[in-house]
């Protein structure tokens, strides 16, 4: 399955067509009503598990109470295209009739009105209030870390058929909705013939296929994807998370919504226990089975677990029971294995955790292989201007606000009964470089986290060319043109090289949600736009990158992944880039290569801030040295005025150093 | 009964159930404190502590309600039965930790909590199976004393349920902050990395906290039994999630909060019954559970659990 994903595009539309004109025909092979009553369920499923998968498989939320969006689409058709309200008619409800979506039954002051919203109609409308659950249930929720916000949604999903149950006059309660209309084509019903829903459900499935096809290679499938690996590299990367997370939560039960009403419209009936945990349960298992994140894998999931409860254990079942019957054997024929079906979900779930986490068709490509050619090739130098977008970015900045000076004023942070940093002040003008160094634990990184948002210092200011840092989000720092990189590299592990780089231009591209699943020219040409900058940013490292760029990023060597952090941060388009320990795990030449490329960075019009180890590298670039010790700064000055200083000598050099 | 009577007999019933909560809760909040995992399969141990507890009473010749006991042999039998279910549930812990969660140790994301739920499903269907998803009557050996105090019951069974329980919670309180395995414990909790740079066997300390959560779950179980007189399949689900809903309040990692938690849900489940309505009993613990989430995530005791960024 693996190698499925792997196949040229030409060989895998051609199999896409083959698969689509045998679903197509599949009903007229006579197969019997049954068979396609399962694959219209199937459809069913696999629209369900495609919802999942953006919200668990795309973002990383655990989302237990999925089913509550199922539950809310299905009711919402199952209310208005039902006998169930009848409220008293007026002429209010005479333009809703005109149109046809309600009717008016009886006459006079007797007369009520009967709800008959089309089918067609409550499709979109359903996914669209099923979302506005998801925004409303998300919103106060989606900030909580991921493992709190599955307790969340399991109570979530709890508490919607408990209020199904027990407001039975708009719910007919735990008895459910009875005679819920089917849908109709010109007046044709679709009654209780199987074909129609089959070619409905099929209709919906490549819709909400297609829809994630679209997203999953965009500046929104990115920035959820980026979520999921690391949170907090997303943040700093200026993904408004908390924005992102609720549109996962929301398309998903958009998806769950629109599923709903044509599940009950199919069933035209619909009772609370449809909609409970086992059945949150159960799409979980899909798209597990399936591989999480992979758009494929959701709906062969769905797919495979609706076969084995609907066709092979009833078919195993009535073997073995017949067998039971031949050998006299009462356990083998009373043995029902349907009900066995939770216990295989059970059996699946830690078998593919345990043993395939990428599930049967990873959602993550092969690893591109170099060919030795480029192994081999020499190491080549590669030049800055040629990052001349860059450079025009940052004019353009310069020309229109404030200069690009960080003014730090008596930082102080404190973790509990700790100070990490006391009383700092330091300032970085405009295009200069400034070094910060100290022994281990001196608030070296949390005067970055400081000023980066990513920590909440207990007094002092932090300006950025006018713009006060403390207590904004990381992203909108980001977005005044701060960027960074982590000491202990942050990269989205499972995406990459390119995608990396990409998910750094988030801020920088506007393609909206509708706009990627239109395939509006704007966007496409946006995204072939940041593709090119990528290259370009990423030719600055000659070749050392540019071959590895559909490598996933856990498979480059340290200082490769270094490199890509620093890409990444300037395809943010920074004023202010702020480098944590940058050679950290590179050779000698390496760090005198990146040092050199960071002096470039200069005259690209950048600010640079960085922390370092290694002096002969400080020494080199910075114009100004801050030395940190236990949280205060110790000394302020150029490099070599700094390295004689007596106080830093014994704090953080060591006498021996100098000595020798 | 007087208004007044009826409110303190529903305190005494929160309180005994509340105890029932507090075990429970107790067993997410070491897992959490030291792994960051909320573990659903806790649930299902808790269910799987019950039958067990109803195997070996049976296994003493009790059967429903018909056999009574008195004195020493009642206090043995009761005791056997709690520390063969606690050694079995806490064995059944370790278990899943060893063979399903160990592994998932260092995977990020959602990964492990699925796979709590494959476990906690597995059980689940498992004694579903064995059960034909019927409740199982409990064998009930106490004696039905029970104590009239101002117009309220107190049930010999609740005072036995109130003792075990505060028994066990002050063992564990001192485990934790007295011995030397609760101290690396704590530490691991603090920073697993350097606990174990400092010589703390890591492995040893979290399958340590799978055994005395998952054994507390057991005990859980088995009071569970014998004060409802039934055991099913779906007990650990409902009871679970209340269970989980007072550790969060409590302060999720919180030992004390977890006690505290505990009563509190069980008082709010009984009250909330009697003067609302017990449909909506759940809504209102789960609105508990979110509220808190949102407005107070470090809950009321404020919360102990490792600072991984």
């Amino acid at each position: 399955m693996k190698r499925l994903a792997n196949l040229p595009p030409r060989t895998k539309r051609i199999l896409f067509s083959v698969l689509l004109a045998f679903l197509l025909v599949f009903p007229f092979l006579d197969t019997g009503q049954a068979n396609i009553d399962i694959a219209a369920n199937c459809a069913a499923y696999a629209a369900l598990a495609l919802g999942l998968n953006i919200v668990v498989g795309f973002t990383g939320l655990l989302d237990l109470g999925y089913a509550a969006f199922f539950a809310i689409g299905a009711y919402a058709y199952g209310i208005l295209n039902s006998y169930q309200l009848h409220p008293a008619w007026s002429n209010g409800w005479a333009p809703l009739a005109a149109i046809g979506f309600v009717a008016k039954l009886g006459a006079g002051a007797a007369a009520t009105v009967h709800f008959t919203f089309p089918f067609w109609v409550m499709l979109p409308v359903s996914a669209v209030i099923a979302a506005g659950f998801g925004v409303a249930f998300g919103a106060p929720t989606l900030r909580l870390k991921g493992d709190y916000l599955a307790i969340v949604t399991l109570g979530f999903g709890e508490i919607v058929p408990i209020v199904v149950r027990n407001w039975s006059s708009l719910t007919n309660g735990a008895e459910g909705l009875n005679g819920v209309a089917p849908p109709s084509v010109f007046g044709h019903s679709f009654g209780i013939d199987s074909t129609p829903y089959y070619y409905v459900g099929l209709g919906i499935v490549l819709l909400l296929l297609f829809i994630s096809q679209r997203l999953k290679p965009s500046r929104i499938g990115r920035a959820w994807m980026a979520i999921r690996e690391d949170e907090i590299a997303a943040g700093a990367m200026g993904i408004h998370t908390t924005r992102l997370k609720l549109l996962a939560f929301a398309m998903g039960a958009g998806f769950a919504g629109l599923t709903g009403t044509f599940y009950i419209a199919k069933l035209q009936t619909a009772t609370p226990d449809m909609f409970d945990l086992p059945v949150s349960i159960m799409v979980l298992v899909m798209i597990v089975l399936g591989g999480l994140g992979s758009v494929w894998g959701a709906i062969i999931g769905a797919v495979l677990l609706q076969l084995l409860q609907a066709w092979f254990l009833p078919e195993l079942s009535a073997m073995v029971q017949a067998l039971g019957n031949a050998v006299h054997s009462p356990f083998l024929s009373n043995l029902e294995l349907t009900s066995a079906s939770e216990l295989i979900f059970g059996i699946i779930l830690v078998t593919m955790m345990l043993y395939r986490r990428d599930g049967i068709v990873p959602a993550s490509r092969n690893e591109v292989r170099l060919s030795f050619a480029q192994q081999d090739a020499a190491v080549s130098r590669g030049s800055l201007p040629a990052v001349e977008r860059l450079s025009r970015a940052s004019a353009q900045a310069a020309a229109a606000g404030a200069p690009a000076a960080l003014a730090v004023r008596d930082l102080t942070v404190k973790f509990g009964g700790l100070t990490a940093l006391k009383s700092v002040s330091l300032d970085v003008p405009a295009g200069g470089i400034v070094a910060v160094i100290g022994p281990n634990g001196s608030g070296k990184s949390t005067l970055f986290n400081s000023i980066t948002g990513l920590v909440t210092p207990s007094g002092g200011s932090i300006d950025f060319a006018g713009h006060e840092l403390i207590g904004q989000r990381p992203d909108q720092i980001l977005r005044y043109g701060v960027a960074r990189t982590f000491q202990n590299i942050r990269l989205f592990p499972n995406l990459t090289v390119m995608e990396n780089v990409l998910i750094g231009q988030h801020t920088h591209l506007k393609a909206g949600p509708a706009g990627i699943v239109l395939g509006l020219g704007g966007v496409r040409a946006e995204e072939r736009e940041a593709r090119e900058f990528v290259l370009e940013l990423l030719a600055m490292f000659g070749n050392r990158l540019i071959p590895r760029i559909d490598q996933g990023v856990a498979q480059l060597s340290y200082a490769n992944r270094r490199r890509v952090e620093i890409a990444r941060a300037l395809a943010t388009r920074p004023r202010l880039l702020m480098l944590d320990e940058p050679t950290a795990g590179m050779n000698p030449a390496e760090s005198l290569e990146l040092a050199e490329q960071i002096a470039g960075f200069r005259d690209l019009g950048l600010t640079v801030l960085l922390v370092e180890h290694k002096l002969d590298v400080v020494t080199r670039l910075a114009d100004n040295v801050i030395v940190l010790d236990y949280g205060e700064k110790l000394a302020e000055g150029p490099a070599d005025v700094v390295r004689r200083d007596e106080a830093v000598i014994e704090a953080y050099i060591g006498r021996g150093a100098v000595n020798a | 009964m007087t208004g007044s009577a009826i409110f303190l007999q529903q305190i005494i019933n929160g309180v005994s159930l509340g105890a029932v909560y507090a075990l429970l809760a107790l067993g997410f909040t070491l897992v959490y404190g030291i792994l960051e995992l909320i573990n659903f399969a806790h649930f299902s141990v808790f269910m799987v502590g019950a039958f067990v507890a109803l195997v070996v009473l049976e296994a003493f010749g009790l059967q429903g309600q018909s056999v009574v006991m008195h004195g020493a042999p009642l206090v043995l039998v009761l005791l056997v039965a709690l520390v063969v279910t606690m050694v079995a549930s806490g064995a059944l812990g370790v278990a899943i930790e060893r063979y399903t969660l160990r592994p998932m140790r260092n995977v990020k994301g959602p990964m492990a909590m699925i796979t709590t739920i494959g476990v906690s499903y597995i059980l689940f269907n498992l004694v579903l199976l064995a059960t034909n998803a019927q409740a199982i009557n409990f064998p009930d050996p106490m004696p039905q004393a029970s104590y009239h105090v101002g117009g309220v019951v107190i049930r010999l069974k609740e005072i036995l349920i109130w003792i075990v329980s505060a028994v066990l919670m002050i063992g564990l309180n001192l485990f934790v902050k007295r011995t030397k395995l609760g101290k690396a414990m704590r530490a691991v909790a603090q920073d697993a990395e350097a606990a174990r740079m400092m010589g703390v066997d890591v492995d040893n300390v979290v399958m340590i906290a799978f055994f005395a959560g998952s054994a507390l779950a057991g005990a859980a179980g088995m009071i569970f039994g014998l004060y409802y007189n039934f055991a099913q399949y779906s007990i650990g689900y409902t009871a679970g999630l209340r269970a989980f809903t007072a550790a969060v309040l409590g302060g999720i990692g919180n030992v004390p909060g977890a006690m505290l938690g505990g009563i509190v849900i069980g008082l709010i489940e009984t009250l909330g019954s009697q003067y609302i309505a017990a449909r909506w009993a759940d809504v209102i613990i789960f609105s508990i559970l979110i509220g808190t989430l949102v407005f107070r995530p470090a809950g009321l005791l404020g919360m102990l659990a490792p600072n991984r960024s």
